[in-house]
């Protein structure tokens, strides 16, 4: 008992992030119709920004990571501004490729900007806590539980303001058909360029969060590993709700814990290497069977 | 057990017939084609040969011609370059002259000065023209020292031996040709009868338990298609015979798209029973055959949008019908072994062919990309006759043509028909087109039969009048009320929409979804619309004769 | 002189019947099978000059890498630019190359055949799960699916063994040196692009761009969704493959952890960038695409001092060009080209025009 709560403790973080990169890939998906591979390189680049305020200005990391939040922020909506907005009639595999052109650009960019060195990256909150269930210690850092409060405030937030607020209903229309939006007395472009904006803060926050529990950020690629999660996740509930590839988003590191989890009890070890193998297996087989995702529509082919 | 097994033989023995059968096919147009193929060859041979004796001729040729002719024909071609050559600096001089003269009258000047330097720089220019013609001239005076006069004898004799050779050659390829022709025709003609025999043996394995009359092509029986609850196309029933014209006319969204969709196989048709009598006089059930294997039995179709290949010309478009045909295989073709050439050419000399029938030979070679829409129409009628079709299957031919290509279209039906021999099957908006080609035509609406008959009785029929037609304003409510179920089939341009709608609808719902729910969405429109629509049909009624 | 005579002898124009050299250098230069071989020995000497050290060492390096990549973007290009599929799967596929040949050369010592059958054979298998999922999901969402197939494969490679070393090389029995990989690589690479040649100018070609342009027409004219998939996505996973035997050859070593490595997300979007830079329907173009975004550094830049002091920047630069391409010059170098053959025809009409007057 101890053990499964311990190994669920440790996956608090992972969810976290990848649950935060969902949501920011989904948001530029329903918008800009596409996958936006240049999210991890954006958030990366947040997260250096603070870094750079923490380690060089000082500042206390409350402070630093919105500054870096609000720097990815500026990236984003440059992209939109700037490459998105006239690269409307670009095709879709265009324009995924434009962003992967921009991880190239900020993959060269960063080094010249920040040095080559890898920058050091502190805590939210130093600290376990620990409590003892069945005779056993269960350990959970405070920083894990901190992040795990973030991103159910960022997540509650987001969905309130989609349900609620002018914003979010613009931002359902655009999903639904951008030119009938258009049509009706939607400005698309506003809503494109703040769903890259609050995609760039997002990704930023979800790189502190992962730079937060190795203290360092290791490299550039540091998001990669959660972004394809994350579109794993996007396409396993299902571009086609906003709730779908959240869900899916907790589900994958879970299952992954879960698996290790499994074969430690049964007495495979060696289970815990082929954890991710299995995820993304049953992932794929769900999603060939379930096309449209978990919580996606069918719909009729008309020829 | 054994029923599997003998499904799995029966299963193996069609596919093996389907074989034999293509490999004939690919024989007997190999056989058509022979003839076409060489006699292309040898005029290219015969050209070339022409070529090369001409070049011989050419010598002699020199020495035949009227020296001064020639010479006065060359210099002035050269004179003429001069010219060109020249122009700029006659043209840089008035310029110039020009300029000069508007600035002294600006200045209130004499321009004097600048007509004398105009006239000075022309005289100039023409002196240089002057002594360029005297350097042509001397130039003339040595050709004719060095070159004597003609000498026409020689050249006559060199160009009788010539012809002669030529004919003599002429006579020799064209020999040649025809033995070519016979020999591979005799080996083909073999290889035909072992594919027939073979065809023979394993069609006798195969035992079919359909009835079909014999002058029937097609039969269609309580076809259905329901797209969850909206039921597209309901107990439809007809015939197509062979070697007519049958069209399918209907109001929008009445499910005729639908019907040929199920004909082909692109949807699963919810009931219904669909029989072909296929290339070779076999009744065949349609519904145990995939989209892509009912244009080897003899289907072949069009769409409504053109769908062609836009990267490749239009020749290579109309072999992509034939893509089934080739009898070498992706390995063959990987490898660019010779073999794939020698069937591309048959089948190019094939399509060329059926673009010369369809008026096209022109545009062969053309990109489909950018290609006027009407031709394009062309090309895909061309593309699906590539198949030799036993049924052609026109989906909206003449949607996008002005009159004057419909016209030229219903020939160009008719002409297939009697040409190709097959039977074809059209929906249509255009009612002159189709009242004049058609041999008999159904009428459709909300997927159930209002009438089928020769163009004049669809025409007289009073339900197609109402429904699709439109009641003309004279016979307006009373008649209307009187046919309930005519009103009830009234589909005017509100009603249509909303169906359009409702179809959305049934589209995106589940298929989980429970039926009942989407039934009542289908049947709803037209119980609650139908009361209170006079006025609106009325209205609509109006636009749709406007149109 | 020639209106003369045609007009009165009925003589064709050209005063000299082409000679049989000439008839033959024609036929050369209209064929584009003999434009590879061609290319093929001008690499093979290149290589030999550079391994030699005639022409500065880096090229050979530089270029072996290109052309190894080249072979997975030539697939690629088909694939896309063919069958209008596309793939993120790449990276895991390279994978299958890499480490049949490990485990068959360095571990169970056999030979090179041995490696290479089982590389296509694996790839073949892979390929077909590709080709048939691809036959129920399209577009955006494929891409997704077979970016995760990829990591899949790349765990797969993780859990299996984290680095590998092949440190020897055997071809029928003898020693293969790092240095003369580029041969095997540029005789591989010439192979593949006739093959892909062939391919795209026979009715399976054909057959590709019908699906490519509408599914539901090339099926009414008898085209297979399924067969004509799957053969594409085998092709590009066997040429995948295969690119991950020639690394293996060339580099020797591979990390499947390392995020900027073979089989990560990044070589596939570069096989993907590779394969738009140069134009997404020309053989030619992949293989120029790929040189500019794996070869231009060692090659060229490497040479430029700035370059040397700030390697970041061709990346930088080189996302530039992605982006500037994508967005407005969508059919990359081989239309350039294209475009160019064009100008200059249009430019020799022109001067004509000047000189002889425009009625000639």
């Amino acid at each position: 008992m101890a053990y499964f709560l311990n190994n669920l403790f440790i996956v608090i973080l992972p969810i976290c992030i990848t649950v935060i990169v969902t949501l920011a890939i989904t948001v530029i998906f329903k918008t800009s119709y596409t996958t936006n591979f240049a999210q991890g390189v954006i958030s990366a680049f947040g997260a250096y920004v603070a870094a750079k305020c923490l380690n060089s200005a000082g500042l206390s990391i409350w402070l630093a990571v919105p500054i870096g939040a609000v720097a990815a922020m500026a990236i984003a909506i440059f992209v939109d501004v700037v490459i998105f907005r006239r690269g409307r009639y670009v095709n879709g595999l265009g324009k995924q490729i434009i962003t992967m052109g921009l991880i190239s650009i900020i993959v060269g960019a960063t080094p010249l900007i920040f040095g080559a060195q890898t920058p050091k990256f502190g805590k939210f909150v130093e600290g376990n806590q620990s409590f003892t269930v069945g005779g056993e210690q269960v350990t959970v850092t405070n920083n894990a539980l901190v992040c795990l409060g973030i991103t159910i405030a960022i997540v509650v937030l987001i969905f309130v303001l989609l349900r609620y607020s002018k914003w979010g209903l613009s931002v359902r229309a655009t999903a639904s058909n951008e030119y009938v939006a258009e049509m009706v007395g939607i400005n698309t472009h506003i809503v494109t360029a703040i769903s890259w904006g609050l995609a760039g803060a997002l990704g930023a926050f979800a790189a502190a969060m992962a730079a937060s529990n190795s203290t360092e950020i290791s490299h550039v690629y540091i998001m990669t590993n959660y972004q394809v999660n994350a579109f794993l996740a996007g396409i396993l509930g299902g571009f086609a709700t906003f709730y779908g590839p959240v869900v899916a988003a907790i589900l994958i590191p879970l299952a992954s814990s879960l698996i290790t989890w499994f074969g430690n009890t049964v007495g495979i070890p060696s289970l815990s290497g082929w954890a991710m193998v299995i995820v993304y297996a049953l992932s794929l087989i769900a999603i060939f069977f379930k096309p449209q995702g978990l919580f996606g529509k069918r719909t009729v082919k008309k020829v | 057990m054994a029923k599997i097994f003998d499904k799995l033989t029966a299963r193996l023995i069609e596919t093996r017939l389907l074989k034999a059968r293509q490999s004939r096919e690919w024989t007997d147009t190999e056989l058509s084609e022979l003839p076409v193929m060489q006699e292309r060859k040898t005029a290219s041979r015969l050209s070339a040969k022409q070529k090369s004796l001409n070049n011989r001729l050419k010598a002699s040729a020199f020495k035949a011609c009227d020296k001064e002719e020639y010479i006065d024909e060359l210099l002035s071609d050269k004179l003429r370059r001069y010219d060109v050559r020249h122009f700029m600096s006659y043209r840089a001089a008035y310029h110039s002259a020009a300029k000069a003269v508007f600035k002294a009258q600006k200045n209130g000047e004499d321009h004097d000065a600048a007509l004398d330097a105009l006239a000075q720089k022309t005289a100039a220019l023409d002196g240089k023209r002057v002594e360029y013609i005297a350097k042509l001239e001397e130039q003339k005076k040595k050709f004719l020292e060095q070159n004597p006069a003609s000498d026409d004898a020689e050249y006559q004799a060199l160009k009788e031996a010539c012809e002669k050779e030529f004919d003599e050659y002429k006579a020799e390829t064209e020999k040649r040709g025809a033995e070519y022709v016979e020999r591979r025709t005799a080996k083909l003609r073999s290889k035909r009868e072992k594919y027939e025999a073979k065809e023979k043996e394993l069609r006798a394995k195969v035992k079919s338990d359909i009835e079909l009359p014999d002058d029937v092509l097609l039969r269609v029986e309580n076809l259905k298609m329901y797209f969850g609850g909206l039921k597209a196309v309901d107990d439809l029933t007809f015939d197509v015979k062979a070697g007519e014209i049958f069209g399918l006319i209907g109001p929008n969204g009445a499910g005729k798209t639908t019907v040929f969709n199920c004909i082909t196989r692109f949807y699963n048709a919810t009931g219904g029973n669909m029989y072909f009598r296929n290339k070779d006089g076999e009744a065949i059930d349609l519904r145990r055959f995939k989209v892509h294997d009912v244009i080897l039995e003899g289907i072949s179709r069009t769409f409504q949008n053109v769908e062609l290949v836009r990267e490749i010309s239009v020749l290579e478009n109309l072999l992509v019908a034939c893509t089934r045909n080739y009898r070498s295989g992706m390995f063959v073709q990987a490898l660019g072994i010779p073999t794939v050439r020698r069937e591309d050419d048959i089948l190019k000399s094939k399509a060329m062919g059926i673009l010369k029938f369809m008026g096209l030979e022109n545009y062969a070679a053309w990109p489909a990309m950018g290609l006027p829409y009407g031709i394009l129409k062309k090309v895909e009628i061309a593309r699906a006759l590539m198949a030799n079709p036993k049924l052609i299957i026109l989906d909206e031919p003449a949607a996008g043509l002005n009159n004057t290509e419909t016209a030229a279209l219903a020939d160009t039906i008719v002409k297939i028909r009697d040409e190709f021999g097959c039977a074809v099957f059209l929906v249509e908006h255009d009612m002159s087109l189709v009242m004049s080609i058609c041999d008999r035509i159904l009428a459709i609406s909300f997927g159930k039969t209002l009438a089928i008959g020769t163009p004049r009785e669809v025409q007289s029929d009073k339900a197609v009048q109402e429904a699709y037609l439109g009641v003309s304003d004279d016979q307006d409510e009373p008649a209307a009320e009187e046919k309930t179920d005519a009103a009830e089939e009234q589909p005017d341009a509100t009603s249509g929409e909303e169906h359009d709608a409702t179809e959305e609808k049934a589209d995106a719902a589940s298929v989980e979804e429970p039926t009942e729910k989407a039934d009542k969405n289908a049947e709803s429109p037209k119980k609650t619309v139908a009361p209170k629509k006079p006025a609106a049909a009325k209205r609509a009624k109006k636009t749709k004769e406007g149109e | 002189m020639k209106g003369y005579l045609l007009k009165n002898y009925g003589l064709n124009k050209s005063p000299l019947a082409p000679s049989r050299l000439t008839l033959g250098l024609k036929r050369v230069i209209k064929n584009p099978m003999y434009y590879f071989i061609i290319f093929g020995i001008i690499m093979l000497i290149i290589g030999n000059l550079s391994v030699k050290k005639v022409l500065p060492y880096s090229l050979s390096t530089g270029l072996a890498t290109t052309f190894a990549y080249s072979i997975a973007s030539v697939g690629f290009c088909l694939l896309m630019g063919y069958s209008g599929l596309a793939s993120l799967g790449t990276g895991g596929f390279i994978g299958i190359g890499t480490y049949s040949i490990y485990y068959v050369m360095t571990v169970a010592n056999l030979p090179f055949i041995f490696a290479l059958v089982a590389a296509v054979g694996i790839a073949v298998v892979i390929g077909a799960i590709v080709g048939f999922i691809s036959l129920r999901i399209e577009g955006i969402y494929l891409c997704i699916l077979t970016l995760g197939l990829s990591e899949i494969l790349r765990n797969l490679f993780v859990v299996l063994q984290d680095t590998i070393i092949s440190s020897k090389f055997y071809l029928f029995g003898n020693s293969v040196q790092r240095s003369s990989g580029i041969f095997i690589v540029t005789v591989a690479l010439v192979i593949v692009m006739i093959i892909t040649q062939n391919i795209i100018n026979s009715p399976t070609g054909r057959a590709m761009l019908a699906m490519k342009n509408s599914t539901s027409a090339a099926q009414a004219m008898g085209v297979s969704l399924m067969k004509y998939r799957l053969t594409a996505f085998i092709i590009c996973t066997v040429y995948a493959s295969l690119t991950g035997i020639m690394l293996m050859i060339v580099i020797r070593a591979a990390q499947a952890s390392n995020s900027a490595g073979f089989y990560a997300l990044i070589t596939s979007l570069n096989i993907l960038a590779a394969v738009i830079i140069g134009g997404y329907r020309s053989v030619w173009g992949a293989v120029f695409g790929t040189f500019i975004m794996y070869g231009l550094q060692t090659v060229l830049l490497s040479r430029v001092q700035f370059f040397v002091d700030n390697p970041v920047v061709i990346t930088f630069i080189s996302g530039i060009l992605v982006i500037l391409v994508v967005m407005f010059y969508p059919g990359g170098a081989a239309q350039l080209v294209r475009e160019a053959k064009n100008g200059i025809k249009k430019l020799i009409r022109k001067i004509k025009e000047c000189r002889y007057g425009k009625d000639i």
